[in-house]
């Protein structure tokens, strides 16, 4: 095989797992990333001579000029991001050394081009084809750096045959799997000195439509129809709840609507329950989730409903609006851990008639200025005799739970009306449902929002984790009971289609995929202190967190003593290893004789590489008598050892010593 | 060098940033740096190296030092070990000694100066497998190599006998009755008397030409060389004068022998004879107070070749500059 041909063809390998890589995180335009697949392509099968080579030459000097000047343009004129046009620069010159002579030394500088490609998707927030990269290029430095360097030695030394063997390159190919072990155990035990990195991964959103500040009847909806956009995948430390498919993940509630659209009002008032309501009142442990989310093009959190605390060490910081909704401040792709209590208070508690604090009448009982009248009939008659508003709740609920769930939109203006819906539809998506049920509620006095989130999800067996798609898009109804705060309730019959997603051809695959991804974004990502200690708290035994910050507590010895153990004998054999590599190697009389040399040539005797031990002793004896005498002693001493073949025993080394330390601070002082 | 610093530049990136795929390239970097160190170790790790030289070695000319090697692991190969004499500046270059096999290599290296070089410590280096980082492991292997002087120098044919010292300062030629039957005309040589020079043919060929004569072929050549003055340049070609001397009785099969200072090397021929006047002379150490030399017989029969030219030899080659200032002494 060419070794020249071989190794170059391993560096362009590099160059494209460089590109890939960085595809994977922040993209591509898409006319760059062409040429340069293009370039890179030919440059595994086509190479220059040497005259062409130098042609081109001309060809990539002012173009590269031209990508320095676009650069620049960005900073300075439209203050645009410069990383793109950074990396257009570094394809182009990727592909002018790619498309190079193989007799161009310019190894080093694909290796370095290629490299900067890696170190620059690291920026973004790069998903699993940033890691199915990242090992290709580890494969491919490994082999590429070993080819590349016996080319070198072998050129130097005009060794014509270098016997490059499958076994040796499967071998070196292997030693991949070492790096790449060393890899994942620095970046597991490496201590994280900071957090925060959330990276430029804005580029990367996704449009979400149904959760901005104000969202049109049907438009919500709209996002239901065949979009498998994950969102969310959920996990639940302490086992997961029962009935996943029920659960619903709020993200933000309406109160104003005007009979086409919902919309948050900008004034509004501090509108959410007192915490201890949640805690105090509401049934069950909290369900803790761990969520994390997609890079959405709107900044919600979303959680089960009360949301008792949501925490995030992942560089955002969530926030807590007058609707009592999540919002987060910061970038990137959210992670963060939500408290719920696990149901509803008791069904006889929210029955009881009870007084007290009421949000404000101005919002959650408004309705539309040309609100159908028949519809507040409506209403009275589905609630008439009850006399408590969980009941009202109820049956309004369930009699909207006799029409049909359709994802067919409406075709006219006229067909969007709720009063259509109502009154001679009959059928529609969630947000009907809950529009009707909210208007129909404040109708007879009882204060509802709109609420959007996602509703259930699929439970991935792979990873353990709920995976949320944006299929899984719905509106549903909170009510406000007094002392116990807002209550959901979804009038949405059944039917949202969920199970024709788990029943598509490509789900398995995508759910196996989309478990990668989420470790991925989990243990890589957003792999933090806390994960360290706990990874570390699990291997030497202790229980909890807490446990290590309590030296004093005691831990269970015979889980502890044969990790102790094994790294003390990790230890211990780094240690021999050590002294065994880097004991000494030259005899001591050697080393002194070579000392004396040394101080001699600085000394300004002539010690040329020749000279036999016994006339340096005579161009010693020239500068100073005195000095010969210990130069001699020493020269005589290393005589007997080198070649006399006599061991020289303590006495003598001292004495070789002595006289060492004599002469050379002799000929310091001639110096 | 530089792989290190990128690594330091990448672990101050992670720690800076908190960029977890930062760490994980620090990781990786890490990684190449453990794998090199490591393999390069177990490369030069196991080899068994023995070294053919040869016993002598004339200044200029190639020595070449072979080194067989033997690897010794079981598994491990061996690639691009390089094994580097200490003091000589070429290397020898082992391109693959596969887990228990045996392979050959050699380097090539000359001399500029004659004398006894003690073969010490063979480095076996390697960069293997990634040129990042190089190992090195000194092997003991105690030997010399006599590196003798030129003997290609070109020194005119001495006459046993002494009359007077030329003026040109590189030779003493002898009486004209000295000289035997006449031989054949050469081209003139720096040293050559100037009472020899064929004028005639040295018209015609528009170039000094010099009458040669030949010699009893019987005669033992006897080589006194004198080893006081200052070691240098001037006393590096006194020894080559000698060692030429030494060789051109041989090509001639005439017996010579050599005197340097009180060491005697009794007459004889052949090429066991050069090769001992060649190790007693790559040894010759010139000090000022260096004993004359004295040979067994009558000085007159012998050649003095030395620095300074002295009186009473049969022939002189002197080549130091002091010799030509007595020459233009003695002339004037």
């Amino acid at each position: 095989m060419n070794l020249r041909l071989f190794h170059r063809r391993l560096a362009v390998l590099m160059g494209v797992a460089g590109l890939v890589a960085f595809a994977g995180g922040a993209g591509f335009e898409p006319l760059s990333a062409l040429l340069a697949t293009i370039a890179l392509g030919t440059a595994l099968f086509w190479h220059p001579d040497p005259e062409r080579s130098a042609r081109m030459e001309r060809f990539w000097l002012p173009l590269a000029a031209l990508l320095v000047a676009r650069a620049l343009w960005h900073v300075f004129v439209i203050e645009d991001d410069i990383v793109i046009p950074v990396v257009d620069l570094l394809l182009l010159l990727l592909t002018a050394e790619a498309l190079r002579s193989l007799d161009a030394p310019n190894d080093l500088r694909l290796y370095t081009l290629s490299f900067a490609l890696i170190l620059a998707s690291t920026a973004y927030r790069p998903g699993v084809l940033f890691l199915i990269a990242f090992v290709g290029y580890i494969g491919l430095a490994t082999v590429a750096l070993m080819v590349g360097h016996l080319r070198r030695q072998a050129e130097r030394h005009e060794v014509r045959e270098v016997p490059l063997g499958r076994s040796l390159l499967s071998t070196t190919g292997g030693l991949s799997c070492l790096i790449l072990g060393v890899a994942l155990v620095v970046f597991v035990t490496f201590p994280r000195v900071s957090q925060g990195w959330a990276g430029r991964g804005e580029t990367m959103t996704t449009s979400i439509a149904g959760f901005s500040d104000q969202v049109s009847l049907g438009e919500h909806g709209s996002t239901i129809l065949g979009n498998p956009q994950i969102v969310l995948r959920v996990e639940f430390p302490n086992g997961p709840p029962a009935g996943l498919g029920g659960l619903h993940w709020r993200g933000r509630s309406y109160d104003r609507f005007d009979g086409v659209r919902w919309t948050r009002s900008d004034n509004l008032p501090p509108s959410s329950a007192p915490t201890t309501w949640y805690r105090e009142r509401w049934e069950g442990e909290s369900i803790e989730q761990r969520i994390f989310g997609s890079a959405l093009d709107t900044r919600v959190l979303f959680a089960l409903h009360p949301a008792l605390e949501i925490d995030s060490n992942n560089g955002i910081q969530p926030l807590f609006d007058n609707a009592g909704d999540f919002i987060y401040w910061g970038r990137g792709q959210p992670a963060y851990t939500a408290w719920a209590p696990t149901g509803p208070p008791p069904t006889e508690e929210l029955r009881q008639p009870a007084g007290g604090y009421h949000p404000s009448d101005d919002h959650f009982l408004q309705l539309p200025r040309r609100f159908d009248p028949a519809i507040t009939e409506l209403a009275d008659s589905l609630t008439v005799g009850i006399d408590n508003r969980y009941d009202r709740a109820v049956a309004i609920r369930d009699w909207l739970q006799t029409f049909t769930y359709t994802r067919e939109l409406p075709t006219t203006a006229r067909e969007t009306t709720l009063s259509h819906f109502l009154f001679e539809r009959r059928a529609g998506h969630c947000e009907y449902f809950s529009t009707a049920m909210v208007t129909m509620l404040r109708a007879i006095g009882i204060e509802a929002r709109n609420v959007n989130g996602f509703l259930g999800g699929q439970w991935n067996d792979f990873g353990n984790y709920l995976v949320v798609t944006q299929n899984e898009a719905h509106s549903w109804v909170e009510i406000w009971f007094p002392g116990y705060g807002w209550v959901e309730f979804d009038p949405t019959p059944a039917g949202s289609g969920t199970a024709e997603i788990a029943s598509s051809r490509w789900w398995p695959g995508r759910i196996l995929f989309d478990g990668v991804q989420h470790r991925w974004n989990k243990w890589v990502l957003d792999y933090s202190m806390d994960d360290q200690l706990g990874i570390f708290s699990g291997l030497l035994g202790s229980r909890t967190l807490e446990d290590l910050e309590q030296p004093n507590t005691p831990t269970d010895a015979t889980t502890q003593s044969p990790w102790a153990a094994l790294v003390l004998l990790l230890v211990a054999a780094a240690g021999w290893y050590w002294v065994r590599a880097t004991g000494p190697t030259v005899e001591p009389g050697t080393q002194m004789y070579m000392q004396l040399r040394s101080a001699s040539s600085r000394a300004g005797v002539g010690v040329t590489p020749g000279l036999t031990p016994l006339a340096l002793v005579e161009r010693i004896r020239a500068e100073s008598a005195t000095t010969a005498r210990d130069a001699e002693r020493v020269v005589d001493l290393y005589l007997r050892s080198r070649y006399g073949h006599e061991r020289l025993g303590e006495p003598e080394l001292r004495e070789m010593r002595e006289a060492l330390r004599t002469a050379r601070r002799a000929l310091r002082t001639r110096a | 060098m530089a792989f290190t610093l990128g690594t330091v530049a990448v672990g101050f990136a992670a720690m800076n940033t908190g960029n977890n795929l930062l760490y994980l390239l620090l990781g990786a970097m890490l990684g190449f740096i453990a794998v090199s160190g490591w393999l390069s170790e177990q490369a030069i790790r196991g080899l068994r190296v023995e070294r053919r030289a040869p016993r002598a070695v004339t200044v200029g000319l190639d020595m070449r030092l072979t080194y067989e090697v033997t690897n010794e692991k079981r598994r491990l190969p061996s690639l691009a070990v390089e094994l580097l004499e200490q003091g000589l500046p070429e290397s020898a270059f082992l391109v693959h000694v596969p887990a228990g096999g045996h392979t050959t290599t050699k380097s090539v290296n000359s001399f500029v100066r004659r004398g006894i070089y003690p073969l010490g410590s063979v480095t076996l280096s390697t960069g293997f497998p990634f040129g990042l980082f190089r190992k090195e492991r000194d092997i003991h292997m105690p030997g010399e190599i006599t590196v003798w002087p030129r003997t290609d120098r070109a020194v005119r044919e001495p006459a046993p006998r002494v009359g007077r010292i030329p003026s040109t300062g590189m030779s003493a030629r002898g009486a004209a009755g000295s000289r035997g039957e006449y031989r054949s005309l050469r081209d003139y040589r720096v040293g050559d008397d100037s009472r020899d020079i064929h004028w005639k043919s040295s018209a015609r060929l528009r170039g000094p030409v010099i009458r040669e004569y030949e010699r009893d072929g019987a005669e033992t050549t006897w080589i006194c060389l004198d080893l006081r003055g200052e070691p240098g340049e001037a006393a590096e070609v006194a020894v080559e004068v000698a060692a030429s001397l030494a060789s051109r009785a041989v090509s001639q099969h005439r017996p010579f022998a050599l005197v340097v200072g009180d060491d005697v090397l009794e007459p004889a021929d052949g090429m066991g004879q050069l090769e001992r006047a060649l190790d007693v002379l790559a040894r010759a150490d010139f000090s000022p107070d260096a004993p004359p030399p004295s040979p067994p017989v009558s000085p007159s029969n012998c050649i003095l070749v030395g620095i300074d030219a002295r009186p009473g030899f049969g022939d002189t080659l002197a080549v130091g500059r002091r010799a030509r200032l007595v020459h233009k002494d003695a002339d004037e």
